[in-house]
């Protein structure tokens, strides 16, 4: 059970949160000029990576928003939270 | 008692209060502060039950967690038994009942036993091997098998006891009550530091509180009287919480830890009633220190299970600690200095110590001078080879080791005893720390598993750290405490220590004997009775892997997780293998530490609160007129009203009629309501939903489908436009929270620019929902100022309304396809609008309808439901509903997906309606549909979605996905059932008023 | 005319814990992220609109508590003494911010129901089933959290020492009070 520390609320327990897969995909802005495949690797495909992941999250049960997390899958360390729109601060 | 086993001078028992206990039937004595372990043996009981796959006779081995034989059946009531308790661990009080499991008809004679004089024919995996074929046979197998498995009985009752759960958040969590844990709690709390210390026994001090012995020394005072005292001096520490009988389960990652706290099971039963049993705690440190001591090691020599081997260590506490003389001549067996300590205190306390047969070649520590200093009598070099005795150990036989420990030479001895100690040395337990990730170092000085440094908050401490010395114990703790707290000095800086060092270390992990392996009966795991030949065999067959081998040969996999003799199995491998234990590894320790009964895992939420229910503001008027309930989501929704004795058939057929005929009234209530404001909401409306938004008017309503980015459909409902920025959204009962948390990502992460705001008001806001012809006349009672003409509030409209000084919100909108309007009110003001409408209804008849007549209802329109008639692998176009798709929009969520090569397929599954054969034959749904039965394999070419014999027109009705359904209009297909097979046609979706003339009748 | 029914009529009473359900308090969300907005509410009711996260401010008639960094739930002390006045509040509002596109207001009254916790034990009632770590929060009044209470979502108000508002949404009460009772005679 992590604690995670919502960028805007501090640090809670995980059952407040849900979690919403991978981060940094964003959604074509011209949908309609992209072929089948271009479509779908943005539809479908998601990294499944061991080491440090990139997540999305929400704060379901507490402000709402949602927020990004570097997240080593190998032992589950929360590397970094920070806010959407903005840049990871770590690679 | 036969035999006076109690000595008198136990300051842990209280030898003025007599308890009475029954064990297998018989009527026993003991005293408080025993456990039933010690008090059996105080009344020299030793056979406590028999093995799992030989049914040998099996005795007392231990006194804590790791004991693999002494597990009994507590009690009799069937709600309240409980299997598989350690015997070792079950606090002795009045009215006690246990039982021994696995034998019958009793332990002392054991019909099962007969697999004992088989064993040579039951080799590891034996089951595995035997019962594999012919395939056909395993049901019968079953049988047998399924007779013989298993060790207790289960309750077959619910569970009367109460559980309880808490959450705990405290700085420093210290596992372990120990010496080294008494140093830690009292350096954290009296640095302010809020502190929590647990012990699963039920008195702190773990085995220093009963070392009475000259060579252990602290400040000049006996180890034990110095503990006394650093104990009491704990109670005046405010920061400090110390839990008692609280055994730490489960250690998850970011110090999120499971403990479970006993409470009344050490109570008389008059004591335990009513009264919470046992208690989860779910504990957040912000540091952790596990000081969970080490376990002795027994040693795997011939026969090493016969009742009365106990390890050395136990039957030292038996004597120090509770006052039980496990025998009357004993035998010890070691490769250690630590069962010298034993025959010290059994020789001070009168106790015959036959020898110590030590596999060593000698060892010059202090204890061991003072033991022989006592005279007693030490066979170096020296290995038990046999022992005798059935139901309880007669005499062992013993001969010298050869050089390389490998043999046995020369002459053989006999040395008759009553009870056998044994100790292979010490393994620290380091479960919790794996548990929580870490990983483990070998160190071969003594064959140890010892943790590494850990990334978490967390340290080791103790002899579970590896510390065996009880001055490194002090030291070291002390030196890791400080660091780990950023402290600069403790109490325990400059004590003058005083102890025995084990020099001298010896280890052989199967010891050799004077028969060849074949003809030996070495155990290593002693529940589950395998043997050193079981794991080498596995070895032969090709297994590498220790998980596979214990999978195999079921080594390690009984009750106690195999705690007692793992390292002896890794032992033996990386022997035969000619690996090095470090490179093996160890198998994985998984949670809970030790078993947890369901009861706790569950706490409260059985019963009633199992889930949470969500009531709507006019469930009480449901219940009244004894509404039956449906579970939708965590909803409690009225499901039908039957009226006397009718069935819900009938109910539902009645409700049905009454709505299309007159009026009927349902409580919508649960329907999701996001209020939308900003300048944005209608760009937002137009991206999350197909259809155009821009040219809603003010006071309009209409129906909108929300996709998925895959372009399969999630969720439906009516909004309505209540001003130039302000919406109203209404969802699905099922799809509210997730529908808003949809919208918030969008909003959110891809469109943060848009100026729009949405907040819930679902709770705010009672729904009643009246339809039927005469719902007109039933409104215009309950709201005389509001103009109701089809001129001023057309279908899809809404108007505000008052109704005395409240505000109400009315659409005109429908689910049923009946003229229909919703009123919605502040939610405490719901009932009360419901009943004005049902009183202005009575003229009408106006009848209560819940979630089946809605559904019912609906299907006659085709209208869907989704979720229902949809699964999340459904377009709009494959529900024919190709109208509410903008050709105008560029986009919007799902758009894009709606044209790709797998969604414009023409053969995907569509929506269709079906009509039986037999009118009167309603489909099951779920039910597959199939046009040629005859064809193998059957092709399945769609479902049921959706099935009801509608009243309004006298036949069953259905609606369906089938694959190119669009196509098959008027097409017969057959729906194969258990014993029939049902014919069927495909039709449109639609059964009722084609024309939808009755929403303005 | 319509009556108003309450969600339970019964509140609870421990030694050392009261639980009483509190309805007719006006309560309205609002919503918004301009400057604009923020000085407007400002003017509008007398309160400064906390932007730290888990705070709130007061008057003697109000209650302002942050729950995200652009929503906030707004409550009266009083409840509404006469349905003359239920929608004042909503209104004046919903006309200095709504209307002119500065955020959003929307009346939420019967969307919580409002639940007083007051005794020595009310942070014991809250440990049998709420994750959040009370030490910070207890020690500062004013403090508001949102968080989960046996699996159910709710604000916490700290009014005063032990004294504690905790808001429900209505179709959860009955459970949850139900919880409350049977959590509260075992402690």
């Amino acid at each position: 059970m992590f604690l995670i520390n919502c960028p805007y609320c501090g640090e809670r327990d995980q059952s407040e949160f849900s979690s919403g897969g991978e981060a940094h995909i964003v959604r074509p802005k011209q949908p309609k000029e992209l072929s089948d495949d271009q479509w779908a690797e943005f539809l479908f495909m998601r990294k499944n990576i061991k080491g440090v992941q990139f997540e999305r999250w929400n704060h379901a049960h507490g402000c709402r928003k949602w927020f990004n997390m570097a997240r080593d899958t190998s032992n589950d360390k929360i590397h970094a939270v920070y806010k959407m729109g903005e840049k990871p601060p770590i690679k | 008692m036969s035999k006076n086993l109690r000595i008198t001078n136990s300051k842990f028992i209280d030898q003025t209060s007599r308890i009475s206990f029954k064990f297998d039937g018989k009527t026993l004595y003991g005293f408080k502060g025993d456990t039933l372990a010690s008090a059996l043996l105080a009344n020299d009981i030793h056979l406590v039950g028999r093995s799992f796959k030989y049914h040998r006779p099996r005795g007392i081995m231990t006194c804590g967690s790791e004991e693999p034989n002494a597990i009994v059946q507590l009690g009799n009531d069937p709600s309240m038994t409980e299997p598989n308790t350690r015997a070792t661990e079950i606090e002795l009080y009045e009215g006690l009942e246990a039982t021994s499991q696995n034998c019958w008809p009793s332990v002392n004679f054991d019909i099962g036993a007969i697999n004992n004089f088989f064993s040579p024919f039951i080799p590891a995996a034996f089951y595995y091997k035997t019962f594999m074929w012919p395939a056909s046979f395993w049901e019968k197998y079953e049988y047998f098998i399924r007779k013989s498995a298993g060790l207790g009985k289960s309750p077959t009752k619910p569970d009367r006891d109460i559980y309880d759960h808490r959450y705990l958040h405290c700085d420093v969590l210290i596992i372990g009550g120990g010496i080294s844990g008494i140093i830690a709690a009292k350096t954290a709390a009296q640095n302010n530091l809020n502190t929590v210390l647990l012990e699963d026994k039920n008195n702190l001090g773990g085995t220093t509180i009963f070392q009475n012995n000259e060579c252990f020394k602290i400040n000049n005072s006996y180890s034990n009287e110095w503990l006394s005292k650093e104990i009491v001096s704990l109670n005046s520490l405010k920061n400090l919480t110390i839990k008692t009988r609280t055994t730490l389960a489960a250690y998850h990652s970011y110090n999120y830890l499971l403990a479970r706290e006993n409470l009344t099971d050490h109570l008389s039963l008059n004591e335990k009633k009513d009264k919470i049993r046992q208690r989860l705690w779910k504990i957040r440190a912000k540091k952790v220190i596990i000081a969970t001591g080490a376990m002795e090691r027994p040693l795997i020599f011939n026969n090493n299970d016969r009742p009365g081997i106990i390890l050395s260590s136990s039957i030292k506490k038996y004597i120090d600690y509770y006052g039980v003389k496990c025998g009357q001549k004993i035998s010890l067996f070691t490769n250690n200095d630590t069962a010298y300590e034993t025959a010290i205190s059994l020789s001070k306390s009168g106790v015959n110590v036959n020898s110590v047969i030590d596999i060593r070649d000698k060892s010059n520590s202090s204890i061991v001078k003072e033991a022989e200093k006592l005279g007693i009598k030490i066979h170096w070099k020296h290995t038990v080879v046999n022992t005798n005795g059935y139901k309880k150990i007669k005499s062992i036989e013993l001969m010298k080791l050869s050089d390389d420990g490998t043999n046995v030479v020369g002459n053989k001895l006999n040395e008759e005893c009553d009870c056998l100690g044994i100790s292979g040395g010490w393994t620290p337990r380091v479960h919790l720390f794996t548990q929580s990730g870490g990983k483990l170092k070998f160190r071969d000085k003594d064959n140890v598993f010892l943790p590494t440094k850990s990334k978490s908050e967390q340290i080791s401490i103790g002899s579970c750290n590896g510390d065996f010395e009880l001055d490194d114990v002090i030291k070291n703790s002390n030196n890791l405490i400080k660091e780990f707290l950023n402290i600069n000095s403790s109490d325990y800086e400059n004590l003058e220590i005083n102890c025995s060092r084990e020099i001298d270390k010896k280890n052989i992990w199967l010891l050799p004997s004077d028969k060849p392996l074949g003809k030996t009966k070495p155990f290593l795991d002693f529940q589950n009775d395998s043997t050193a030949k079981d794991v080498k065999l596995a070895l032969r067959e090709g297994f590498k892997s220790i998980e596979h081998v214990k999978r195999y040969t079921t080594t390690g996999m009984g009750t106690d997780q195999g705690k007692l003799s793992n390292m002896h199995a890794l032992g033996i491998i990386a022997e035969t293998a000619e690996v090095k234990m470090g490179e093996l590894g160890t198998t994985t320790f998984r949670p809970p530490y030790t078993p947890l009964t369901f009861g706790t895992i569950v706490g409260r939420n059985v019963g009633k609160f199992f889930d949470i229910t969500r009531k709507t503001p006019i469930h009480d008027w449901h219940v009244e007129k004894k509404a039956e309930f449906e579970n939708v989501g965590q909803w409690k929704r009225a499901w039908y009203y039957p009226k006397e004795n009718e069935t819900m058939h009938q109910a539902v057929q009645r409700e049905s009629k009454a709505a299309r005929d007159s009026a009927g009234i349902l409580d919508a209530s649960t329907l999701g309501k996001i209020d939308i404001q900003g300048t944005d909401s209608s760009e937002f409306l137009n991206r999350v939903y197909t259809n155009d938004w821009s040219k809603l008017e003010i006071g309009k309503c209409r129906y909108g489908l929300m996709l998925n980015e895959d372009g399969m459909v999630y969720d439906d409902g009516v909004t309505t436009r209540l001003g130039e920025n302000h919406y109203l959204m209404t969802t699905t009962t099922g799809g509210a929270a997730n529908v808003l948390s949809k919208m918030e990502d969008y909003l959110q992460t891809e469109w943060p620019e848009l100026d729009v705001y949405f907040t819930s008001v679902t709770d705010h806001y009672g729904t009643v929902s009246i339809c039927g012809p005469n719902s007109k006349k039933i409104l215009s009672k309950v709201i005389p100022d509001l103009d109701l003409s089809d001129e001023n509030f057309p279908h899809m409209s809404f108007k505000n309304a008052m109704i005395g000084k409240i505000r109400c919100r009315v659409m005109r909108i429908s689910f049923t396809g009946e003229q229909s309007y919703e009123i919605n009110v502040q939610s405490g003001y719901a009932k009360s609008l419901w009943e004005k409408c049902f009183d202005a209804g009575k003229e009408f008849n106006i009848t209560p309808y819940g979630t089946e007549t809605m559904h019912l209802l609906r299907a006659e329109k085709g209208f869907i439901i989704a979720g229902q008639d949809t699964d999340g692998t459904i377009t709009p176009v494959d529900l024919q509903m190709d109208w509410i798709i903008s050709k105008k929009k560029y986009d919007f969520v799902g758009k894009r997906s709606l044209y790709r090569t797998d969604t414009i397929r023409e053969d995907r599954k569509q929506l269709v309606g079906l009509l039986t054969d037999d009118p009167n034959e309603v489909l099951e749904e779920g039910a597959q549909i199939v046009e040629d039965a005859n064809k193998k394999p059957v092709e399945m070419l769609g479902h049921v979605t959706s099935s009801y014999f509608s009243p309004n027109l006298n036949k069953s009705i259905a609606l369906a996905v089938v694959k190119s359904g669009k196509k098959l209009n008027g097409k017969k297909m057959i729906v194969p059932m258990k014993n029939k097979t049902i014919g069927v046609t495909i039709t449109e979706t639609v059964f009722l008023d084609k024309k939808n003339k009755r929403l303005n009748a | 005319m319509l009556s108003y029914n309450s969600v339970v009529n019964d509140s609870i009473k421990y030694n050392d814990l009261t639980i009483s359900v509190v309805e007719s308090i006006t309560k309205i969300n609002l919503r918004g992220k301009k400057r604009d907005f923020i000085t407007k509410i400002g003017k509008s009711i007398s309160i400064l609109l906390p932007t730290e996260s888990n705070t709130s401010s007061n008057n003697e008639d109000l209650n302002l508590l942050w729950l995200s960094p652009d929503e906030w739930m707004l409550y009266e002390n009083e409840k509404i003494n006469s349905e003359n006045d239920i929608y004042n509040l909503e209104d004046e509002l919903f006309k200095e911010i709504s209307k002119i596109n500065y955020g959003s207001v929307t009346n939420i009254t019967d969307h919580w129901v409002m639940i007083n916790l007051k005794g020595q034990k009310v942070y014991e009632l809250l440990s049998t089933s709420c994750p959040f770590d009370f030490k910070n929060f207890k020690q500062n009044k004013g403090s508001v959290v949102q968080t989960i209470f046996n699996h159910i979502d709710v604000i916490i108000h700290h009014k005063k020492s032990n004294d504690l508002n905790l808001f429900v949404r209505r179709s959860f009460c009955d459970h949850l009070l139900s919880w409350m009772r049977d959590a509260a005679s075992r402690m």
